[in-house]
């Protein structure tokens, strides 16, 4: 694993991605650093970093999309795979790879407060805790690329796709607000989410029968859900929409609520990405 | 030493690799020979454990590639068809890389590796450059420097001569000829003479099948018994064809060729009695003039022809 993480780091230094996410990072962590705390004389420096989440859409698909699809383009995961290392300890060390390269220019961001402090009482607690809930979010979106990564071999579709994918996780509460309407419009959703997975262990069992069977069984099993007791349907699927709000977790932070349940979600998130990320590649020998 | 017992891989419907078993004995260069498309990369693949087996074992050392993957993994070095390269890297930055993924843990200890590989596979003072500036004969050599890292017994050479100028090949063979002194290698090639000058065992792959093993002379020695008469004689071809047909002893009669009124064709001695003699006097009755005859005995390319012919010509039936 260490070997894989080392290679990685500094691959993203020898070409150009590691400079220019560090630059981009910078320039807008600085300009809202300037602009909020410094000309405004504000001593909140949580929403210094809340501001630049926005930017976190565009920064964080280019580091994770070389991850795994370059590997594949280049044939070099043959290397990988074929060498006494574990499938998950080359996500590992990829993904701390990737928290590396997206959190080394932060380290700015730990000076900033204590500039502040030279002006004025500054709340380090919430500054720095606002830090932490920021690189576990930057971490799990990372995460969620790295398993796009994946998946393809096109580097460009891996931005894309989890450009798309971060982004319904950006907008996710507002979306939800859109979804309160009624249990119907629930029992839709679920329905092309059973329809989806449904298909998805059709052509993982390459049995037709199989994908008819999960999606009649679980049809059924909505259906009843529905006529019995709709609040819980839609209720269940409020809850799963929230669970996709990416962003919520940090943005409480900011707001001053520091839990244990934010950084569990975030370790959760990775924890499933990551997982999912070895089942890709392992699926990929089996095909 | 390597067993591999009923190796079975499916994509969908296609069956790329059918049932394969055989067995690699310590010490020996092996060659895998197979038209393209034979199966021979999948093989390689599923042994190195990149893919997985739809069914059978392998089993590397004692150790099953599917349930210790790790272990039977330190066994082998493998370079795949195409060498699994950073092109970003310079040959010591990707060797020590190598080194370390294949878990040599002291930095000192993985300089020294580095420097021996870089010996053994001719790569002196190309160390510093980077890999995508490397012409293709070296690219090969750093893939097979790779392969040695982390002193495996097995080295798996995916052909390993494609693509390389005649210069090249001739260096590249002579480099695994030293190999098979230290280690047991398996490579894989569609060319002939190079599977018969390098190994001391060929199996030979058409179709997903092994169809043949064992060292190219008995191979070859397993069908020189039939001789081989390829001739050439004037005037159509049917009554060029009936009349040799109707030497008694003489079968499996070929056109070869067929142009301004000659006919050439091969034809097989099934006793391997030489029949040149009633074969020209047959079609001198017949009217034919011959103008060329001669018996050949067969070489691996024929065998290899012969072997790897038969499954499609069943599959048409």
């Amino acid at each position: 694993m260490a070997a894989i993480f080392k290679r990685e780091v500094k691959a993203y230094y020898t070409g150009m991605i590691g400079y220019v996410t560090a630059a981009v990072s910078l320039f807008f962590l600085g300009l809202y650093f300037a602009n909020r705390n410094l000309m405004y004389a504000s001593s909140d420096f949580a929403s210094v970093l809340y501001t630049t989440t926005m930017i976190l859409l565009f920064l964080l698909p280019a580091i994770s999309m070389r991850s795994f699809a370059e590997e594949r383009r280049n044939k070099t995961d043959q290397l990988l795979l074929t060498s006494p290392v574990s499938i998950p300890a080359i996500v590992r060390g990829k993904f701390l790879a990737e928290v590396v390269v997206f959190a080394a220019p932060l380290v700015v961001a730990v000076v900033m407060p204590l500039i502040l402090l030279a002006f004025g009482t500054v709340s380090l607690v919430s500054a720095y805790s606002a830090l932490f809930a920021y690189i576990l979010l930057g971490a799990a979106c990372l995460s969620v690329g790295t398993w796009i990564s994946a998946l393809t071999e096109n580097q460009i579709l891996a931005y894309l796709a989890t450009f798309g994918a971060l982004l319904v996780a950006y907008l996710m509460n507002g979306i939800q607000t859109m979804f309160t309407s009624g249990s119907v419009l629930a029992l839709i959703v679920f329905l092309v989410v059973l329809l989806i997975a449904a298909v998805l262990v059709g052509v993982a069992c390459k049995s037709l029968t199989t994908g008819c069977a999960v999606f009649c069984v679980g049809g059924i099993l909505l259906a009843v859900l529905f006529v019995a007791r709709p609040t819980w349907l839609l209720s269940a699927f409020d809850s799963v929409l929230a669970a996709m709000a990416l962003f919520e977790p940090f943005n409480g932070v900011v707001g001053g609520m520091f839990s244990i349940s934010a950084i569990v979600y975030y370790l959760s998130v990775m924890a499933l990405f990551l997982f999912l990320t070895g089942q890709a590649l392992e699926r990929r020998r089996w095909h | 030493m390597i067993e591999v017992k009923h190796l079975t891989k499916r994509y969908g419907n296609h069956t790329a690799v059918d049932d394969i078993s055989f067995t690699v004995e310590d010490g020996c260069i092996y060659g895998l020979l197979g038209p393209n498309g034979a199966g021979k990369s999948t093989t390689m693949n599923i042994l190195t454990g990149y893919l997985s087996a739809t069914d059978g074992t392998v089993t590397i050392d004692g150790h099953d590639i599917a349930e210790e993957p790790a272990e039977a993994k330190a066994c082998i070095g493998y370079l795949p068809e195409q060498p699994p390269l950073y092109q970003d890297m310079t040959v010591t930055e990707y060797l020590l890389f190598v080194a370390e993924l294949k878990g040599v843990r002291k930095k000192a200890a993985r300089r020294a590796a580095v420097e021996e590989v870089c010996g053994r596979a001719g790569l002196q003072g190309m160390e510093a450059r980077l890999i995508r500036n490397l012409s293709k004969g070296y690219r090969q050599r750093v893939g097979i420097a790779a392969a040695l890292l982390g002193t495996p017994k097995v080295i798996i050479l995916d052909e390993p001569t494609v693509g390389l100028d005649p210069a090249q090949m001739i260096e590249i063979r002579s480099l695994i000829h030293d190999l098979g002194k230290t280690h047991t290698v398996i490579l894989s090639s569609h060319i002939l003479s190079e599977v018969q000058t390098v190994c001391d065992r060929v199996l030979i792959i058409a179709a997903g099948k092994l169809i043949a093993q064992g060292t190219p002379e008995e191979l070859a020695g397993r069908l020189a018994a039939k001789g081989t008469i390829s001739a050439t004689a004037q005037g159509n071809r049917e009554a060029v064809l009936q009349a040799a047909s109707a030497v008694p002893g003489l079968t499996d009669l070929r056109v070869t060729a067929e142009k301004g009124g000659e006919v050439s064709f091969t034809a097989v001695s099934e006793s391997g009695a030489d029949l040149r003699g009633a074969l020209s006097l047959a079609l001198a009755k017949a009217g034919c003039p011959v103008l060329t005859l001669s018996a050949e005995s067969m070489s691996l390319e024929d065998v290899f022809l012969q072997l790897t012919e038969k499954p499609e010509e069943k599959g048409d039936a």
